[in-house]
């Protein structure tokens, strides 16, 4: 009947029929499949439904139901099937099902549904805490005395919160509610926005006009006009298009075409929300990154929808934990699942092809230049002439240029009023599904760009345009040489989050009264404006002072708005993830390092975020976990020198304290406040009271992760390499009962230092100034960064940074201070890791060696022309970059070249994009001096993925922040023997005499012009020719070409012998010999106490 | 309004308060120094001024005495607009001291102090000390001039005791004068834009009246104080403001200084590739009077607006302003009303297809006028410090 044959046109009670009918046949698992295929399925129903226009809300409240547990098993298959069907209407029909389900299902509510919905519980906080204007009104949900809880229930229903909305209806379901969320994203955000606008109106706030409106109300506005515009400007572009045939220029319109012109509208409007204060700007946005981001995002949204389209199926999790991964069938077995995986993808990938950066940035620029012009804000304020209050319609964004370190920037910023609402109100409308967790692990890693999010792709490494590493990339993962990997990655994304929900309302709490507490920004900053000297007209000396220090309180303002916009993101994500298990997928920059692709709210984040989070799940704490509870939470607050034991003794006598700080964390004596990463303390302090006060701690459900940091792990890599002794004493790889701290050691030569300083009377007023200051927090990150290559202006910089927070020193002081004291501290370093010097020389030297070289079947195109063509070919031939291999087999290429830009018209400024496809000369002292650094991030990587690989196989879980591992408080133990064992497998596979033999057999060939090589070069390639290895060491130089290259020589163009333009060397003759390795066995560490603690 | 010279004197390693400590040796300074007042002759000064020093490369100073001697009639005596007798002079920048020499050379009603500032310890030993224990009417303070603290100090310290304080509409102070060589660097370029700025808020010197300044200084830095509205792509903030405050002339017609090799140390020698054209050594030097206007456009107060709309409009100089006034801020486009409205007399009015290098200082005045009255104008005195 529901085919209409009968000129019956079927209604709701047709299909009420249709779908009971399938679910008795359903749940008769045992019936014959023929029968199963008589009856139409859910999909095909929801077919019809939408088909015939019957609203499914009538359907699935039909009287046909009688039992309840019916209806709600019908509205979850109906969800189920319309998210896998791809309905074009999708969102609406999630939303009606939603609603029906929820008013369904009214008594069931989680009892603490209020909980759920903290908007509207919190948000009249806010009122009181600001100044309680009415202006703050229509930030809430509710108007102050409405009764709550049925308020919250009516929203609940109605609130069209992709996860909240879409957890009710499909709760069964993570994978359907996953691709909801990413498949639909803005047609989601639409809706929410309209609604939004709706209850405000029905509030009678609504109407107020622009003027008062909230963010929400602005963006709403903005889309309904930026829509409309965008369908004729689109339809006209293709008009021009077509009578402008232009072969010169790749056409805008079919890219424009894409996308319904309501996606492209909201795709800007979010893009350019949440853009807002990057790359330095306050305020504001760099306008290059504006566009090609708004240009790269409607790319992103194109291949969703495409892989939505195509329907390209998630593999499923496979059992992973059988094989050891380290095993050669483990590994066969890797590659085999990955190779299977990838073939099926192949055949729907046309489309995946990249956009060029230039089709990126005019697709952006013709989105935003419309943007701005329909966009805008109502401003009022007073006419100080007239006394007059004054309204005035201005852009809600506008394009101005800026002088940042003297070069020219266009920009693009807000409106200040806009700007302003943004350190307040509710963000998650501006935030794509890509910057949020996952609701089920992540995708595995199959290629280098497919992993992770389900639709939204995203290249496993962030390798910066780089062409050639992309390269590298790609043929390593087609070789199979990155299933571990890949593998590790899929580790890291595997670990199951959730939020930690008694940390979240003490956060709320706090956010909401405006306080600065933690690393929570307050919303007016306390310090008060410098006052304005008397003499401020008279005395430029004074006016000079004071406008220091006024710039200082304008840079702390800016900086305090920007925290309470980034805060506001973390505290918006975890209350929208507040009820679920979240997973973050991975992905690594070039060197290999790991980060969580979601950038607001992730493990890498600052102490807050991390206080936020905790593994979903729990394991019994055990006697020794409860040990490792209590150090953890000794090293939180900041009391990690001390030995285990001393450790442990500390926390137990702040025993009251903690419990003080769990029970009462805002009324009582606040001790966890005074912690060096006061959130993280919280969390633990609740987890230690909770454990101890638990019948039995040893089986008490912890779900807290514990950390082991490594001790200045940039410097244990080196001492590792190189055998150093002295050097492994230093970062706790040998074995001592203390644990050592360089820090200290530091920050008490230079403090012997100073008082020499005072004594001679050198530089007396810094000395003195500082003396008995320099605590191991002033020194540690100079310290730290030495082995990364930080050079005087960075560590100025550091220090001047920790000296301001200790507060004791004057703006106008800051900067010379803490010149002085840099250099004292690099200094001090000095001389303390020898060890590594030798190692970074050598690493530095063959670099600068590698970027000078050319291969071979480019020195002929290089050696025409007069000697001072020559010397200009030969330097732009030069385009070798330093290429290796991590012990895990990912190829990392630097990417450091001279940076050539393309200049790309548009509508509101020249702007210059790189162009990754141009060849340029690499920059050589980037390489040189970025290679060591880059170099030890590949190892501390590498060491982090093998722990991570073995962890899964021992099942034991996982997470990570570079060189900080962390598992649950029982697991410790074993976590730790994983860290050495791995640390010793990496160490002992003579890492560099690899990477010598990988430079020897890569660069074979290559050749080095004599000229360029500086004498200071020259003498050194000699001494270690004439040194190390004289059988190797035949130095052959060779002449090129040599008929016609004197005419040219009255002038030393370069300040080289012109007769070294044509003179060539081997590459791998003249790399240096590695450094000879000490004694220390890296197998000590097995015993070391402190290595990782 | 100093904050680009706070951030500069950063850079500079020493320490004005230290100085300050060393000075009370210098006045009691060694009588056996030489007592010879006549410089050494302007081909023996590349050995015995090193060039390859920061500090000498980085100042070019007059050499030549007979140039010196030019210059100095140029700035006081004759029909020049800041001629005058009984003169207290502070000199910054002499450099090994030919423009002072010269300047006491002259007939002695002209000049009755000569204060000089100068901090490098070569041409304060050799050359200097030895002219102050000569003549009475030197006194060398061993600061740099570019230290707002060397004049609080001159004053703290009584050396200008004598000096009246002269109401701004009684004419160009008869006592005060200000000479000094500019550096050939950023900074001086900084140095001539701060002195300047110095004139509306009537701080600095300007505090006793209209203080006549005499520069020795770079064509090219020079150019753009003078560059007059549109003729020249020099026009620019600088120009603007030196238009609104002070009356500016050649003291001497250029010529008389070139070539740069006759009349300057340290003479040029081997290619300079490193530095800007204008920054080199060989880049001709002009002398120049400055006089302050009776009748100040830029009226106290508002110099933060005039620099914050200078400065966001000269970024886009060959704009017209009706496009480039947005970058005044958002909504800055209902500026344009008021530069046009019809009710107003043509010359309270602005055409606003001019290019922003081609506006006029009356132009100027009343954009930022309008700029003033605008209730959404940003508060240009936070943007001006975050810029």
């Amino acid at each position: 009947m529901e085919e209409g044959e009968n000129n019956v046109r079927p209604n709701a009670n047709t299909f009420a029929n249709m779908l009971l009918l399938w679910l008795r046949v359903e749940k008769q698992e045992t019936g014959p499949i023929a029968e199963m295929t008589l009856v139409p399925k859910p999909l095909s129903l929801l077919r019809r439904i939408v088909d015939y226009d019957i609203p499914v809300t009538l359907v699935v409240s039909d009287k046909a139901f009688v039992k309840s547990e019916d209806a709600a098993e019908v509205i979850k298959a109906l969800s189920r099937a319309a998210v896998d069907a791809n309905l074009p209407n999708l969102s609406k029909v999630i939303m009606e099902l939603g609603t029906a389900e929820a008013l369904g299902c009214q008594l069931e509510e989680e009892p603490d549904v209020p909980e759920a919905m903290p908007v509207t519980k919190t948000k009249p906080k806010v009122k009181h805490a600001v100044d309680g204007s009415v202006s703050d009104v229509e930030v809430t949900d509710a108007p102050e005395g409405v009764t709550e809880i049925p308020f919250n229930l009516f929203t609940l229903r109605k609130h069209l919160s992709e996860v909240i909305l879409a957890r009710r209806v499909l709760s069964g379901d993570n994978l359907a509610r996953q691709k909801l969320l990413e498949a639909s994203v803005y047609d989601v955000a639409v809706e929410r926005l309209k609604h939004q606008v709706q209850t405000l109106e029905g509030l009678g706030l609504g109407n107020k006009g622009l003027e008062h409106a909230d963010l929400r109300a602005w963006m709403w506005n903005w889309h309904q006009k930026l829509q409309v515009r965008l369908k004729w400007e689109v339809a006209d572009l293709v008009s021009q298009e077509e009578k402008h045939d232009d072969r010169t220029k790749e056409r805008l319109a079919p890219f424009l075409s894409l996308i319904k012109p309501e996606n492209l509208s909201l795709i800007t409007i979010l893009e350019l929300m949440h853009l807002h204060g990057s790359g330095g700007i306050s305020e504001g946005m760099k306008t290059a990154r504006a566009l090609l981001s708004v240009g790269r995002a409607v790319e992103i949204e194109y291949k969703a929808q495409m892989c939505k389209m195509n329907n390209i199926s998630i593999p499923s999790k496979g059992t992973h934990n059988d094989l050891s991964f380290f095993s050669n069938l483990g590994y066969r077995d890797l590659h085999a699942r990955r190779v299977a995986a990838r073939k099926f993808m192949e055949d729907s990938e046309e489309w995946t092809s990249e956009w060029s950066q230039t089709i990126r940035v005019r697709v952006g620029s013709f989105l935003v230049d419309a943007l701005m012009d329909v966009a805008t804000v109502t401003r009022t304020a007073v006419d100080r002439r007239t006394g007059e209050k004054v309204s005035e319609e201005q852009p809600a964004f506008y394009h101005a240029y800026e002088y940042i370190r003297g070069h020219k920037l266009g920009i693009i910023k807000l409106n200040p009023v806009v700007s302003d609402r943004m350190a307040k109100e509710s963000l998650r409308e501006a935030l794509h599904p890509r910057h949020l967790p996952m609701l089920v692990q992540p995708k595995r890693w199959i290629s280098y760009n497919d992993g992770g999010y389900l639709y939204n792709k995203a290249p496993v490494m962030r390798y910066k345009d780089s062409q050639e590493q992309l390269t590298y990339l790609k043929e390593a993962s087609n070789l199979g040489n990155l299933e571990l990997f890949y593998a590790a990655l899929d580790v890291l994304g595997s670990t199951p989050w959730k939020i930690n929900r008694e940390i979240f309302d003490v956060v709320l709490q706090v956010w909401n009264s405006g306080e600065r507490l933690g690393k929570i920004p307050p919303t007016v900053l306390e310090d008060p404006e410098p006052e304005k000297p008397e003499n401020y007209d008279s005395d430029p000396k004074a006016r000079a002072v004071y406008i220091a220090r006024q710039k200082a309180h304008l840079e702390a303002k800016a900086n305090n708005h920007s925290n309470r916009c980034s805060t506001n993101y973390k505290i918006e994500i975890a209350r929208t993830f507040l009820h679920d298990t979240f997973y973050l997928p991975h992905t690594v920059d070039f060197r290999g390092r790991a980060y969580p692709l979601p950038p607001h709210l992730n493990q890498v984040g600052d102490d807050l975020s991390r206080g936020l989070m905790k593994f979903a799940d729990g394991k019994p704490l055990t006697e020794r976990g409860l040990r490792w509870l209590k150090i953890h939470l000794a090293n939180l607050y900041g009391y990690d020198k001390g030995t285990f034991d001393e450790r442990v003794h500390f926390v137990e006598e702040h025993l009251g304290d903690i419990y003080d700080s769990a029970e009462n964390p805002l009324e009582g004596r606040g001790w966890w406040k005074n912690a060096d990463d006061p959130w993280q303390c919280l969390s633990c302090c609740m987890e230690l009271r909770a454990a101890l006060e638990s019948p039995d701690p040893a089986m008490f459900i912890s779900s807290l992760p514990v950390h082991q940091d490594g001790t200045c792990n940039g410097l244990q890599h080196y001492a590792a390499l190189g055998g150093d002794d002295r050097g492994a004493q230093q970062v706790n790889l040998g074995v001592t009962d203390r644990p050592s701290d360089v820090y200290t050691h530091v920050a008490t030569m230079v403090e012997e230092q100073m008082r020499r300083d005072i004594e001679t009377g050198t530089n007396e007023k810094w000395a003195h100034l500082l003396s008995g200051k320099i605590t191991r927090k002033v020194v540690k990150q100079t310290v730290m960064t030495t082995v990364y290559g930080v050079t005087y202006i960075g560590a100025r910089e550091q220090i001047e940074k920790r000296l301001m927070e200790q507060g004791e020193l004057v703006v106008e002081d800051a900067w010379q201070a803490a010149a002085y004291l840099a250099k004292k501290v690099l200094a001090c370093i000095g001389d303390l890791f020898t060890g590594a010097k030798g190692i970074q020389l050598w690493l530095n030297t063959s670099a600068r060696l590698i970027t000078k070289s050319i291969p071979p079947d480019r020195i002929v195109a290089a050696s025409s022309g007069t000697a001072k063509e020559k010397a200009k070919t030969l330097r732009k031939e030069q385009m070798t970059s330093v290429i290796w291999t991590t012990p895990l087999g990912l190829p990392i290429v630097q990417p450091y070249r001279a940076i050539k830009r393309k200049q790309v018209q548009t509508a509101l400024q020249s702007v210059f994009i790189s162009d990754p496809n141009s060849p340029a000369s690499v920059n050589s002292v980037k390489q040189a001096s970025a290679f060591p650094p880059n170099f030890i991030h590949s190892l501390d990587a590498t060491h982090m993925m093998m722990t991570a690989l073995e962890c899964q196989s021992r099942g034991i879980m996982f997470a990570s922040v570079h060189d900080s591992y962390w598992t649950h408080a029982c697991d410790i133990d074993e976590m730790s023997t994983i860290i050495r064992d791995t640390f010793i497998a990496l160490h002992s596979s003579d890492i560099l005499g690899k990477l010598d033999a990988e430079f020897r057999l890569r660069y074979k060939g290559y050749k080095v012009p004599l000229s360029s090589l500086s004498k200071d070069l020259q003498s050194k390639i000699m001494a270690y020719a004439s040194s190390a290895r004289p059988d190797q060491r035949q130095l052959e130089v060779s002449s090129i070409n040599s008929a016609d290259e004197m005419e040219d020589s009255d002038e030393d163009v370069y300040g080289m012998d012109p007769d070294m333009v044509t003179k060539f060397v081997n590459l791998v003759d003249i790399l240096p010999p590695l450094p000879e390795k000490g004694h220390f066995d890296v197998n000590t560490i097995k015993k070391s106490l402190y290595f990782f603690s | 309004m100093s904050l680009a010279l706070s951030c500069l004197r950063r850079r500079l390693s020493k320490s004005p308060n230290t100085i300050i400590a060393r000075s009370s040796i210098r006045h009691n300074h060694d009588s056996s120094a030489s007592s010879n007042t006549s410089l050494p002759a302007h081909a023996e000064w590349r050995s015995i001024f090193n060039p390859a020093k920061a500090s000498v490369r980085d100042r070019v100073s007059l050499a030549n005495p007979h140039t010196a001697r030019l210059v100095a009639e140029s700035f006081l005596t004759g029909d020049s607009i800041t001629a005058g007798s009984g003169k207290v002079v502070i000199e910054a920048f002499p450099g090994p001291g030919a423009l002072s020499r010269a300047l006491l050379e002259l007939d002695s009603s002209r000049i009755r102090k000569l204060i000089i500032l100068e901090d490098n310890e070569q041409y304060l030993e050799i050359t200097l000390q030895p002219l102050e224990a000569l003549d009475p009417r030197v006194k060398i303070i061993p600061m740099t001039g570019y230290a707002w603290e060397a004049y609080t100090y001159l004053e703290d310290e009584g050396f200008l005791d004598e000096v009246e304080t002269v109401p701004w509409e009684n004419g160009v102070h008869p006592q005060l004068h200000f000479i000094t060589h500019i550096p050939h660097t950023i900074i001086g370029e900084q140095i001539v834009a701060q002195l300047f700025r110095n004139i509306p808020e009537r701080t600095w010197l300007f505090k006793y009246g209209r203080v006549p300044m005499s520069f020795v200084l770079g064509q090219w830095i020079w150019d753009r104080v003078a560059a007059p509205p549109g003729t020249s792509n020099a026009r620019c903030k600088v120009s603007v403001v030196a238009e609104a405050t002070a009356r500016t002339e050649y003291s001497l017609p250029p010529h008389n200084l070139l070539p740069y090799d006759d009349h300057f140390h340290p003479r040029t020698r081997g290619a300079q590739v490193n530095r800007p054209e204008s920054r080199r050594l060989g880049h001709p030097l002009v002398a120049a009077n400055v006089v302050p206007y009776e009748r100040q456009i830029i009226s106290p107060g508002h110099l933060d607006q005039w620099d914050y709309c200078l400065r966001r409009l000269f970024v886009r100089k060959s704009t017209p302003l009706k496009n480039a006034i947005t970058t005044l801020g958002p909504g800055a486009e209902s500026l344009l009303k008021t530069l046009t409205d019809q009710s107003l007399p043509p010359e309270q009015r602005v055409d606003i297809a001019t290019q922003i290098r081609k506006l006029n200082v009356s132009d100027w005045a009343l954009i930022i006028r309008a700029f003033d009255y605008w209730p959404f104008a940003p508060d240009v005195r936070l943007l001006c410090l975050l810029d």
